[in-house]
C-alpha cells in the first residue's frame, strides 16, 4: 500500500508543483503587489511542471493510487499541453490589468489551480478522480469569467457559466452514478471489464448518453455550447484565451480516453453520440460565427466547430483516430490562444471586428500575424490548421465515416468565408480610427510569437510536432 | 428480505419513540402561550418573510469557511481508523493536507474573512 502511494505521488509531481505554486503566491497574495511576481513564479511552476511531465517520459504506463491515477504517453503529452496552454495564457496576462480591487496574485493562482484540474483530468482513470480533476478547472473558470467585477457583461457571462456548468456538472455526476450502480465500480478499467459482452441495456445507453453529455458541455460542443460565447465575451481576453485552449484540450483527452478505456465495449452506441455531436459542432458553429460583430464571440463559435472537427477523431474509437485528435487538439491550442491574443494586444478595438479594418496599413507586422492565424484556423495548407484539420478527415475517412467528412470538408469552405471577412477588413478597407493601436508589450509579443512559430512549423514541417501525440 | 428487517425496526423504534416523547411533552409539560411562542420558529429568520428580502452576503461567507473545516473533519475520521497501518507517511500526508488547508484559513484571515463588521 505504501510502495502504491509513493509511486502514485511521482506520478503526480506536475500537478504538485502547480499546487505548490498556487499556494506561494495565495501566501503572498497581501505582500506582493504587481504582476511581474506573481507572473514570474507562474510561468516558472509551469515550465518545472511540463518538464517533469516530459521529463519522465518513459515509454511504459505507470498506474498509481490503486489505479485511480496513470502516466502513459497520452496523459504527458497533454499534461506538455496544459503547461504550454497556462505559460501562454500567463504571458498574455501581463497586460491587461484584470481588476483594481482584485490583486494579481489571485488570478494567478486560479489559473495554476485550473491547470493543476485539468492535468488531473487527463491522467484520471477512475471516474472520481476525473470529477474531482474537472470540477477543480470549472471552479476555477467561474470566478475568472467573472473577474471584472463593475462590467455587467462580465457578470451575467459569469452567472450564465455557473448555472450550465452546474448543470452539466450534474448530469456528468449522474451518469458516474448510473455506470457505478451497474458495473459496482468507478475505474474505468474495471467498467470495460464490466461491460464486456453486454449489450444495449437502457441504463447503460442513459449512463454513456449522461457521461458524453457532460463531458461535451466541458469542451463546448452543440448542443452542449449556448454558455461559451456569453462567458468568453465576458470574460477578460487572457481568460478567454485560456478557456478556449487548455480545459478544451482536457476535455478532448478525457472523452477519448473514457471511450476507449471504459466504454470500449459499447462502442457502437459512443460513436454514435460523437457523430452527432461532431457534425452538429461542426455545421452549427460555422454557420452562427457567420453572424458576429463580436470579435470574441466570433472566435467563440469558431472554437464550438473546432470542436466538432476535433471529436471526428474520437468518433472511430480506436487508438489511430485517439492520436489525430491528439495532433488536433496540440495546433488548436496554439492557433486559437494566437487569435485570442491578437484582440488582448489591440485592446477593446480588438473584441470588435470594425476595430479590424484597416490594421494592415497601420501595424502591418499585427496583421501579417493576425493573417496567419486566420489561416490556419480556415485550415489552408502550410499552417498547423491545415494538418490538423488532414488528420481528422483521414481519421475519419478510414472509420468510414465518409459523410461525415464530406461535411467537415463543406463546413471548412464556409469557415473559410468567415475568416477571410476579417482578413478583407484588415487588407482592404480603411481605418476606422485615425490612431494606430499601440504595439503590444513584450509578454504579449513573446506569446503571439510562440503561437505563431508553432502554427507554421506545425504546417510545414508538420512531422517534427506529430511525431509526439502516439495514444499508449 | 430478512435482512432489511433490521431496517425496518429501526424506522418503528425511531417513530414510536419520538412519537411518544411529543405526546409525553404535550400531555405533562405546562403550557403558557403568548404570541411570540405560537409563532411558527425558523432559526435566524423570519419564517414569513418575501424571497425579495435581502440576506446579508455574509452568511455565504461564513458557510464557506464552515464547510472548509468540516470538510477536514470529516477527512480525519477515517484517516485515524487506518492511521496505524499507514505509518508515517500517512502522518506526512495528513500534515500535507492540513497545511494546504491553514493557507486557505491564513488566506481567509489576511483578507478579513472572520472579521463581522
Amino acid at each position: 500500500m505504501k510502495e502504491q502511494m509513493i509511486q502514485g505521488l511521482g506520478i503526480l509531481h506536475p500537478e504538485m508543483i502547480l499546487t505548490g505554486a498556487a499556494l506561494v503566491l495565495l501566501l503572498l497574495a497581501k505582500r506582493v503587489r504587481g504582476t511581474r511576481a506573481a507572473l514570474g513564479v507562474t510561468i516558472a511552476a509551469a515550465l518545472a511542471a511540463g518538464y517533469s511531465a516530459w521529463g519522465g517520459a518513459s515509454a511504459e504506463t505507470v498506474s498509481g493510487f490503486s489505479g485511480m491515477i496513470v502516466q502513459d504517453g497520452y496523459s504527458q503529452f497533454f499534461e506538455v499541453l496544459i503547461a504550454a496552454a497556462l505559460i501562454l495564457g500567463a504571458l498574455l496576462s501581463a497586460k491587461s490589468e484584470p481588476d483594481e480591487e482584485s490583486t494579481p496574485s489571485e488570478y494567478f493562482v486560479l489559473l495554476l489551480l485550473a491547470a493543476t484540474g485539468m492535468m488531473l483530468a487527463v491522467s484520471a482513470t477512475d471516474l472520481m478522480t476525473l470529477y474531482l480533476g474537472l470540477e477543480l478547472t470549472t471552479l476555477c473558470s467561474y470566478i475568472l469569467v467573472g473577474l471584472r467585477i463593475e462590467n455587467p457583461t462580465a457578470n451575467e457571462a459569469a452567472i450564465k457559466y455557473f448555472l450550465m456548468g452546474s448543470f452539466a456538472s450534474a448530469l456528468l455526476l449522474f451518469g458516474i452514478s448510473l455506470t457505478y450502480g451497474m458495473t459496482s465500480t468507478t475505474s474505468y478499467a474495471g467498467i470495460s471489464a464490466a461491460l464486456m459482452g453486454q449489450s444495449s441495456d437502457p441504463l447503460l445507453l442513459m449512463a454513456v448518453g449522461l457521461v458524453a453529455a457532460g463531458l461535451a458541455f466541458k469542451v463546448s460542443a452543440v448542443p452542449f455550447h449556448s454558455w461559451a460565447p456569453d462567458a468568453y465575451q465576458g470574460a477578460p481576453s487572457p481568460v478567454a484565451a485560456f478557456m478556449a485552449s487548455g480545459p478544451k484540450a482536457a476535455g478532448l483527452a478525457v472523452i477519448g480516453r473514457i471511450s476507449i478505456q471504459a466504454f470500449e465495449s459499447q462502442d457502437e452506441m459512443m460513436s454514435l453520440i460523437l457523430i452527432s455531436i461532431a457534425a452538429l459542432s461542426i455545421v452549427v458553429g460555422s454557420v452562427l460565427a457567420l453572424s458576429q460583430t463580436n470579435m470574441k464571440r466570433l472566435l467563440a463559435y469558431s472554437s464550438i466547430a473546432h470542436a466538432g472537427y476535433a471529436l471526428m477523431g474520437l468518433s472511430g474509437g480506436t487508438a489511430a483516430g485517439a492520436e489525430s485528435t491528439m495532433t488536433y487538439a496540440f495546433f488548436y491550442v496554439f492557433m486559437t490562444i494566437g487569435a485570442f491574443g491578437m484582440i488582448v494586444a489591440l485592446g477593446e478595438r480588438g473584441e470588435r471586428l470594425d476595430g479590424y479594418r484597416g490594421l494592415a496599413t497601420q501595424r502591418p507586422g499585427m496583421a501579417a500575424v493576425m493573417l496567419l492565424f486566420l489561416l490556419a484556423l480556415t485550415g489552408i495548407p502550410l499552417t498547423a490548421g491545415f494538418t490538423a484539420k488532414f488528420v481528422v478527415i483521414l481519421s475519419a475517412v478510414k472509420a468510414g465515416e465518409v459523410s461525415l467528412a464530406i461535411l467537415a470538408v463543406l463546413c471548412s469552405v464556409i469557415s473559410a468565408f468567415i475568416y477571410m471577412r476579417v482578413a478583407v477588413l484588415m487588407y482592404m478597407s480603411d481605418p476606422e480610427e485615425e490612431v494606430a493601436p499601440a504595439a503590444p508589450g513584450g509578454m504579449v509579443k513573446a506569446a503571439l510569437a510562440v503561437a505563431a512559430l508553432v502554427t507554421l512549423v506545425g504546417g510545414v514541417l508538420p512531422g517534427v510536432l506529430t511525431d509526439w501525440a502516439v495514444f499508449t | 428480505m430478512i435482512e432489511y428487517v433490521g431496517i425496518a425496526i429501526f424506522f418503528v423504534l425511531g417513530a414510536g419513540i419520538v412519537g411518544l416523547m411529543l405526546f409525553l411533552a404535550s400531555k405533562l409539560g405546562p403550557k403558557k402561550p403568548t404570541a411570540v411562542k405560537m409563532a411558527p420558529f425558523e432559526c435566524g429568520k423570519d419564517p414569513f418573510d418575501l424571497p425579495l428580502g435581502k440576506l446579508a452576503v455574509r452568511f455565504y461567507l461564513i458557510a464557506i469557511l464552515f464547510i472548509l473545516f468540516d470538510v477536514e473533519v470529516v477527512f480525519l475520521y477515517p484517516w485515524a481508523v487506518v492511521y496505524r497501518e499507514l505509518g508515517m507517511l500517512g502522518l506526512a500526508e495528513m500534515g500535507v493536507f492540513l497545511g494546504i488547508l491553514l493557507v486557505g484559513f491564513v488566506y481567509a484571515w489576511e483578507n478579513d474573512a472572520l472579521e463581522w463588521k
